[in-house]
């Protein structure tokens, strides 16, 4: 298992609020390395600029949204192999597949709790590391 | 007690944020009714409602979370084209927003929210499955399936999300009883449904509007509390910019480089140096570090400022549903949104304004048939305005209504008693106008829900007046009425005249002080007993400072300052003045004597009491005024 507090986090969200309780859920999880953006586009510059490890994203953003944000990521040669949480409040068939389609590595629905936060991450960790032994 | 614990400033922080959005939300729905099909405003108020309801969810406000998916869901479907804003759809949306601010309102307290109104869940539900006209039923609208929750298992094939669905049906729960598809049990239900804001009392209206403080409840002029009462209860946190925070940051490290210096150079003098290069030097670091004091002062003010936009948002949405319960047409137009006032003073004013705006709308702005007869169109304006003048804010509320009559208003000031004859005789158009600010002014014979009470105007005038504020009138029969509402740019500083009695100096506030006079024993006449002086044909009476404060007159006074207050103009007479001075209100925590707002420090470091010139007044009533005879050398000396 990584070292949590080595994995650095993005989570993007436009409502302050909901970026402190993601936050909030990760510190909880041992994760304490969090860096927020406010959209997708924001998202995006940072990601290039800085050295993320993970992506947290809302879907529903105003200029880009989570969607975008994540097809940017796997277009972009330096960003794809950054693994994606999409957060969404909306459990619609269509949009999980929209979200697999566009190669997230997880879905989680509002309102969730620490312990489905940390559920979805091991999963995508061992995925991550599967792939990697492989 | 709390619903919430634990979770205290989250949801702190959800109320603030969320508050806002709903604000503009609420906005945005006024702007759609006017352009229905304006995608951008469906798709931001969309937008809007899954956010809230996104926050909602983690604290576990089961009911806020059902409302605001209703409406989320409808405006999915209206934004989709699959629906058309009707004016029914509109109400039903209207009732929504109020509804999730009642919530809000609960939150605050600590408390879950009930569930929203049955009908009005009912009326969404319609709305949502195109049934909410009667008339109009939307084939192709009623043929769409509303949008069902994915707790359904995936068809097989396509990528790897089998996974990823697993884990989301174990949320999906929460949401499962959230997202009803418009059932067709729901329309017996909503057959009683009125959605208009008539059915609701314009008190309703505002109250659902504004949330939380209903302080200045009609009837009760006296309950403006104080400042410190009304401080706590309230939102104490406050959102900064990181550049003005910078800036504090940046001017707080070079005034710790000045200090060095001076340090340093202390040394050097306390050794005996006094060479020019070394008063150059201190001279010059003393100027650096005013410099720099006076900038930090600022920059730390201005940490304080908001953009008045925050407070003015609320105030379309009140206008319209007040118009509408009033079957008026009214515009509000806000002018100046960015301007930046004290938080403190954004809050207190939130109410003042509300009354203004809602005396605008009932009796400013006349009805659409009268409007029509004078030529004039029948929607009409409220500009609600907010600008900065010099070290002032000034807040405009104008309506171009019928303006105010002075002849009537004098008439029915005399007739309710609040004024003589004699008075209204002298009194000229503007005092005429101000007369609506008295307590117990209306000039309705029957007194309307909205504003026609005669209270509410006169807790305008005490509010503004608590923040140091003016408030002016000017009217133009025909034209409209404008409230003038002039403000300082903060009420950390507060300019002040520092006047002596004795040795001992005072200061009182400069926005009360008109002029200063000199004082001639024989310009003083005694009327009824009382001393009065005439200044420019305004008989003001003379209140010896010593005996507001009930000291005694060591030697006649000297000079006067013409104060001006809520109620009345006097004489204030001192000895003597020190000047002016920006004083620094330092407030007496526990300790609070009559008459004293707080206390300061002078620029030679001098302690000073900031007088409170209106509780000074109050303690004397019933008995105001001193005969001529104080004012008599001959007198004093006796005393």
């Amino acid at each position: 298992m990584l070292d949590p507090s080595k994995i650095k986090f993005l989570v993007v969200d436009d409502f302050s609020t909901m970026r402190r309780i993601v936050r909030n859920l990760l510190k909880e999880l041992g994760y304490v390395h969090v860096d927020e953006a406010e959209d997708g586009a924001i998202a995006l510059q940072k990601l290039r600029s800085g050295e993320f490890d993970f992506v947290v994203s809302d879907w529903n953003m105003p200029n880009m949204d989570g969607l975008q944000l994540l097809q940017a990521v796997r277009a972009d040669p330096g960003l794809r192999h950054l693994p994606v949480l999409m957060i969404t409040a909306e459990a619609k068939k269509e949009n999980i597949i929209a979200a697999a389609q566009a190669g997230a590595h997880g879905y989680i629905v509002k309102p969730f709790t620490a312990a489905t936060l940390n559920d979805k991450l091991a999963k995508i960790f061992d995925k991550l590391e599967q792939a990697a032994a492989a | 007690m709390s619903d919430f614990q634990g979770m205290e400033d989250l949801l702190q922080d959800f109320l603030v944020e969320a508050g806002d959005l709903l604000s503009s939300v609420d906005n945005k729905l006024v702007d759609l009714e006017k352009t229905p099909h304006e995608k951008g405003l469906l798709n931001e108020i969309f937008r809007g409602f899954h956010t809230i309801k996104g926050g909602a969810g983690f604290l576990n406000a089961h009911e806020l979370v059902t409302l605001c998916h209703l409406t989320e869901n409808l405006f999915d479907r209206l934004r989709n084209g699959e629906l058309e804003v009707t004016r029914e759809i509109m109400d039903a949306i209207m009732d929504a927003t109020g509804s999730v601010r009642e919530m809000f309102n609960s939150l605050e307290h600590g408390v879950q929210p009930d569930p929203a109104p049955p009908q009005l869940l009912a009326a969404l539900k319609l709305a949502i499955a195109g049934t909410l006209t009667a008339a109009v039923a939307a084939p192709a609208a009623a043929a769409a399936a509303p949008a069902v929750p994915a707790a359904v298992a995936p068809s097989a094939g396509g990528p790897d999300w089998g996974g990823l669905m697993q884990a989301v049906s174990t949320s999906v729960a929460a949401f499962a009883p959230a997202a009803p598809a418009a059932a067709p049990a729901a329309a017996p239900a909503a057959a009683g449904f009125q959605p208009d804001v008539t059915g609701k009392s314009p008190e309703d209206i505002i109250k659902l509007a504004v949330g939380r403080r209903t302080v200045d409840k009609p009837g009760n002029p006296n309950a403006a509390p104080s400042r410190r009462d009304s401080e706590k209860g309230r939102d104490n946190s406050i959102r900064v910019d990181t550049v003005r925070l910078d800036q504090v940051l940046n001017l707080s490290g070079e005034i710790g480089l000045t200090k060095n210096r001076l340090t340093s150079l202390r040394s050097d003098i306390l050794n005996g140096r006094s060479d020019t290069d070394t008063l150059h030097a201190l001279d010059q670091a003393v100027g650096q570090l005013d410099l720099l004091v006076s900038d930090l002062q600022s920059a730390v003010m201005k940490t304080r400022m908001q953009p008045v936009g925050r407070l003015f948002q609320k105030y379309p949405r009140i206008a319209r549903d007040l118009a509408r319960s009033l079957g008026k047409e009214v515009e509000l137009v806000l002018v100046g949104e960015e301007t930046e006032i004290d938080k403190t003073m954004i809050e207190d004013l939130a109410d003042p304004i509300i009354h203004l705006i809602r005396n605008a709308v009932d009796h400013g702005v006349e009805s659409p048939e009268k409007r029509r007869a004078s030529g004039k169109p029948e929607k009409s304006q409220v500009r609600l305005e907010a600008r900065q003048e010099g070290d002032h804010i000034v807040l405009l509320v104008a309506d171009d209504g019928q303006g105010m009559d002075a002849e009537r208003l004098r008439a029915k000031a005399v007739e309710k008693g609040l004024i003589t004859d004699e008075e209204a005789n002298t009194m000229d158009e503007r005092q005429s106008f101000n007369l609506v600010l008295l307590p117990g002014f209306s000039t309705k014979d029957v007194a309307s829900d909205v504003s026609g009470r005669g209270v509410g105007m006169d807790v305008v005038k005490t509010n503004i007046l608590k923040l140091n504020g003016t408030i002016d009138i000017k009217s133009e029969m025909g034209k409209g009425t404008t409230f003038v509402i002039s403000l300082p740019l903060t009420l950390a500083i507060l300019p002040v005249l520092v006047v002596c009695l004795g040795e001992q100096p005072f200061a009182v506030p400069l926005s009360m002080v008109r002029e200063i006079l000199p004082v001639n024993a024989s310009a003083i006449q005694e009327i009824g007993g009382r001393a009065t002086m005439v200044v420019r044909g305004e008989v003001l009476p003379m209140l010896p400072l010593s005996y507001l404060l009930g000291w005694s007159q060591e030697h006649p006074p000297e000079y006067g300052v013409l104060m001006q207050t809520a109620e009345s103009s006097f004489i204030l007479a001192i000895d003597s003045f020190a000047g002016r001075e920006d004083a620094v209100i330092k407030s007496l925590e526990d300790f609070r004597p009559k008459g004293v707002a707080g206390v300061t420090t002078l620029s030679n470091g001098q302690i000073v009491l900031i007088l409170d010139i209106k509780e000074l007044l109050d303690s004397i009533s019933g008995q105001r005024g001193v005969p001529r005879s104080v004012f008599m050398p001959q007198a004093a000396l006796s005393a």
